[in-house]
């Protein structure tokens, strides 16, 4: 699935971007302050991707990070979850969380999954402490025909719908790929949690801001694994630069048949995902 | 031009440009350069300060720990996940080994049995998990976490007692000629696991085990010579002069043992698997010089090695008084694979 496919959808981007363009340009040749409009267009057009890396000692032109989940692997032991709060000073209560495993569960006769996570009240218990996350046993008796577990994140888009709503520039896309929020110019309105599709971001109550998983951007510039892949102990979280021919994501997607979330919203996700099922979303 | 439209022009123009010096005063020094965002903010997220560091952190000061968990089963599960983030280690202290009570909770994270997993992974039945349910033991008391494969495969035993019968006499100068040793120092075989002495005798022979005596012998025998001395050996009665209890306690010995060596070795010293060797009325001082191996590393075992780690010299004479004292014709109650 390459972004660079031209769906229906990235089409009707393109022309309501014309349109856009044509309408805003003629409004402006009919304003006054024609020069000052211009100048701030230019100021604010992407510079060419010659320009200089933001982080010393890393070149963000030379990256082009995804992500890889095999659902077939995963066993549900949420180290991925824990790891993500440590490494990331994420508030420890189970409802506000980067990343996170969903559970789907098939009891015999029924035709709708199960699903929980790891903030679900019998999983909050099983766990038996704060900032301690386990999945309860709670199916062991039951008929269970089919069952498995999904880890879920920020899927990165390539057209992000959270950022596209924020009103401060708070949230951007990288050179690299990563969408990154920047707490010092979130005023904390909360629209991007609105607008993801994924429900990948959550309000960090303490601070006031919206926080997103970052692919541990602090890890993967200094050439480390996220945290969540560096503790998957199964192998079921794979991430790399896909600019890199032999990058573990490069292999997992060439030798696999993937999918990604939702690919109706034509935000082009780059969390590419093996062995889900239908219900999945 | 009418008085108040001119007036109107120059307060929104006067609007106009306040805003834009407003803009242009507040806006930050490096917002634009990449785009509609502040690119001082790509750095500051780089900065963040990481908080796992990854097993090749741990490897400089463990090497040894980190290159046996590398070649075993485990090797997919990086340090961190039990030990914790290595962050601030070993400035700030010891990173907490999982509490006694935390180990199972722990290990059943990945290997409790659960619909969903993937049946290639390992998981138990925790309820009725042998050894666990049966003493309450912890997982790290047979399972060393480094190294979790039990040495427990039972080995097939087809030898003729009548054949071993003839290799003995080799044996017989230092275990003696029924199987008893006349030294403290070597062990009896008389009644020893058939199972048992195949897996330890092909060990010195492959060089898995090393010995000074045992090596160049075990290498001159074939593997049918093996099987048979197995066989003549364990079908001798074990019952021979009772051996020195040694210098330990044996009554702390027996509180020790139940902790320890009970769940593989029984709580008298006849094991439940016939690969793990009965220790009853073993010869003590054989039993404190293995146990120090174990401890040293000398002889490779890694359930043994992490089970002696935390035994003192005194420890060890204690257990290996309470074992050399027991009998070893006592049968056990039943011999099911743990």
């Amino acid at each position: 699935m390459k972004p660079d496919k031209k769906t229906s959808f990235a089409a009707r981007r393109a022309f309501l971007r014309k349109l856009g363009l044509a309408a805003g340009t003629s409004a402006a040749a009919g304003a006054g302050a024609l020069g000052v409009m211009q100048a701030v267009a230019a100021k604010s057009a992407p510079a060419s991707s010659a320009k200089s890396s933001p982080i010393p000692d890393y070149d963000w032109t030379k990256h082009q990070w995804a992500f890889g989940v095999d659902a077939t692997k995963c066993i549900g032991c949420l180290r991925c979850v824990e790891a993500c709060k440590v490494e990331n000073n994420v508030s420890r209560d189970p409802h506000h969380y980067r990343t996170w495993v969903e559970r789907y569960v098939y009891l015999e006769g029924e035709d709708r999954p199960r699903i929980d996570s790891q903030h679900d009240p019998v999983n909050i218990a099983a766990s038996g402490s704060e900032g301690k996350y386990r999945f309860a046993n709670r199916y062991q008796d039951a008929k269970v025909e089919k069952a498995f577990f999904v880890p879920k994140l920020c899927n990165q888009c390539t057209h992000p719908p959270c950022v596209q709503v924020c009103p401060t520039g708070a949230t951007y896309k990288t050179v690299d790929g990563v969408v990154l929020i920047d707490h010092k110019y979130c005023i904390g309105c909360q629209y991007c949690v609105q607008a993801c599709p994924y429900g990948a971001r959550f309000f960090n109550y303490k601070e006031h801001v919206t926080d997103k998983c970052t692919w541990c951007y602090h890890r993967i510039t200094k050439g480390l694994q996220p945290a969540c892949v560096e503790v998957c102990p199964v192998g079921a979280r794979i991430f790399g630069d896909l600019k890199e021919k032999q990058s573990p994501i490069s292999q997992f997607i060439r030798n696999n048949r993937t999918r990604i979330l939702k690919p109706e919203t034509g935000n082009a996700p780059n969390v590419f995902y093996v062995g889900l099922d239908k219900d999945v979303l | 031009m009418p008085k108040h439209i001119a007036r109107l022009i120059v307060l929104l123009v006067g609007f106009v440009v306040v805003g834009l010096l407003a803009k242009s005063f507040f806006t930050d020094e490096s917002f634009y350069r990449y785009g509609h965002y502040r690119a001082d903010s790509v750095a500051e997220i780089a900065a963040q300060e990481l908080e796992f560091q990854t097993p090749r952190y741990c490897r400089e000061c463990h090497s040894e720990r980190v290159a046996q968990w590398s070649a075993n089963n485990h090797k997919t599960v990086s340090c961190e996940v039990c030990h914790g983030a290595a962050r601030g280690h070993p400035k700030k202290g010891k990173l907490p080994l999982p509490a006694d009570a935390e180990v199972v909770k722990l290990c059943t994270l990945c290997h409790e049995a659960m619909p969903g997993r993937p049946l290639t992974q390992p998981q138990i039945q925790v309820a009725s998990h042998n050894p666990y349910t049966s003493s309450g033991t912890q997982c790290t008391v047979c399972h060393n976490p480094h190294s979790p494969k039990l040495a427990g495969v039972v080995a097939a035993v087809t030898g003729s007692i009548d054949e071993g019968r003839k290799h003995a006499p080799s044996c017989a100068g230092c275990h003696g000629a029924d199987g008893i040793s006349p030294n403290d120092a070597w062990p009896n075989l008389a009644g020893q696991n058939a199972a048992y002495l195949v897996r330890i005798l092909a060990a010195y022979k492959s060089g898995a085990e090393k010995d000074v005596m045992m090596s160049p012998v075990a290498q001159a025998l074939s593997d049918s010579e093996i099987q048979d001395l197995a066989t003549y050996y364990a079908s001798l009665s074990c019952k021979g002069a009772p051996s020195a209890p040694g210098a330990g306690d044996a009554v702390s010995g027996k509180n020790l043992a139940a902790r320890n060596c009970a769940s593989c070795h029984g709580e008298t010293g006849i094991g439940t698997n016939p690969a793990w060797p009965t220790i009853a009325g073993q010869k003590a001082g054989y039993l404190v010089n293995m146990l120090k191996a174990f401890r040293a590393g000398l002889r490779k075992d890694p359930m043994m090695a992490g089970v002696t780690r935390g035994l003192s010299d005194a420890d060890i004479a204690n257990l290996a008084a309470y074992y050399a004292a027991q009998s070893c014709e006592s049968i056990p109650e039943a011999r099911t694979k743990p």
